[in-house]
């Protein structure tokens, strides 16, 4: 079973996640960032369903490990379609709404089908390994997507403070993960990488709250505080 | 026609680089898993 320090974390990550929805709707943004709101309801959610099947099953029960990795999933998704949100928002005074629509879900099902390819050739029971695999094939798609959506902001002189401080805190959350999971896969030996991906966690909703909390929609960063970049 | 087409493309580039970076940091494979979803404990399966 997991303990004090799983619980106190995860606890404490569940709290924020809905302490996000609670500042959008106080500062009414949700329908704004509605996509980032939806995600972060989809978490808490998520964690009291785990929370369920963990009291209820176990931690190396089939219900809970389904429940887990099914879940992870749905919330990945989520994840992408709030980066994709991201990506309205800095496109939205060039016209472009249907192109990056059209992109997303090009992508998305792009991913899907590569998963499936992937899954297809070595698999004969296949759904939970393709819910695995799309679910990490998505993290990478979503930490390019993020470094993409930088360059386009910088490039743009995108100065809406909420917004660059939304993809910031993707960009360092995606970068986090993608760190941790390569130095695990480097040095599987060393057992401090499993303690890490919980706190990381909780590094978003406290990102987000800031951004909701501390600066109003028209809130402006002076684009000489973001980079130079010469004409 | 040709900006659909560059939707497309775009698209295909964006997975196909975040495959080979997949590939990139995953080549060493520990075994690790990479759960990035809340705080909850991963199963111990």
């Amino acid at each position: 079973m997991p303990g004090p320090f799983d619980y106190t974390v995860w606890i404490l990550c569940t709290l924020l996640e809905a302490g996000v929805v609670v500042c959008s709707l106080l500062r009414h943004s949700f329908r704004r960032y509605f996509t980032l709101n939806l995600y972060m309801m989809a978490s808490v959610a998520t964690s009291l369903g785990r929370y369920v099947f963990l009291t209820r099953s176990g931690l190396a029960s089939n219900e809970y490990t389904y429940f887990y990795y099914y879940s992870d999933a749905i919330l990945t998704i989520c994840l992408y379609f709030a980066l994709m949100g991201m990506y309205s928002l800095v496109f939205e005074e060039l016209g472009a709404k249907t192109y990056v629509r059209a992109f997303s879900m090009l992508l998305l099902a792009g991913t899907a089908l590569f998963s499936y390819g992937v899954v297809h050739q070595s698999e004969s029971r296949m759904v939970t390994p393709y819910v695995f695999e799309l679910s990490q094939n998505l993290y990478f798609v979503g930490l390019v997507l993020t470094y993409l959506l930088w360059g386009a902001v910088l490039k743009m002189r995108e100065t809406r403070a909420r917004v660059v401080q939304f993809i910031l805190s993707l960009g360092v959350y995606f970068s986090l993960y993608a760190a941790n999971y390569a130095l695990h896969n480097i040095y599987p030996n060393i057992g401090y990488w499993m303690y890490l991906p919980p706190l990381i966690s909780t590094l978003l909703p406290i990102a987000w709250c800031y951004a909701l909390l501390r600066f109003n929609e028209d809130a402006r960063l002076a684009p000489a505080r973001l980079a130079v970049i010469p004409r | 026609m040709s900006r659909k087409l560059a939707v497309l493309f775009l698209a295909m580039l964006v997975l196909a680089g975040a495959m080979g970076l997949k590939t990139v940091i995953a080549s060493h494979n520990g075994g690790a898993v990479m759960m990035a979803n809340g705080g909850a404990p991963v199963p111990r399966k």
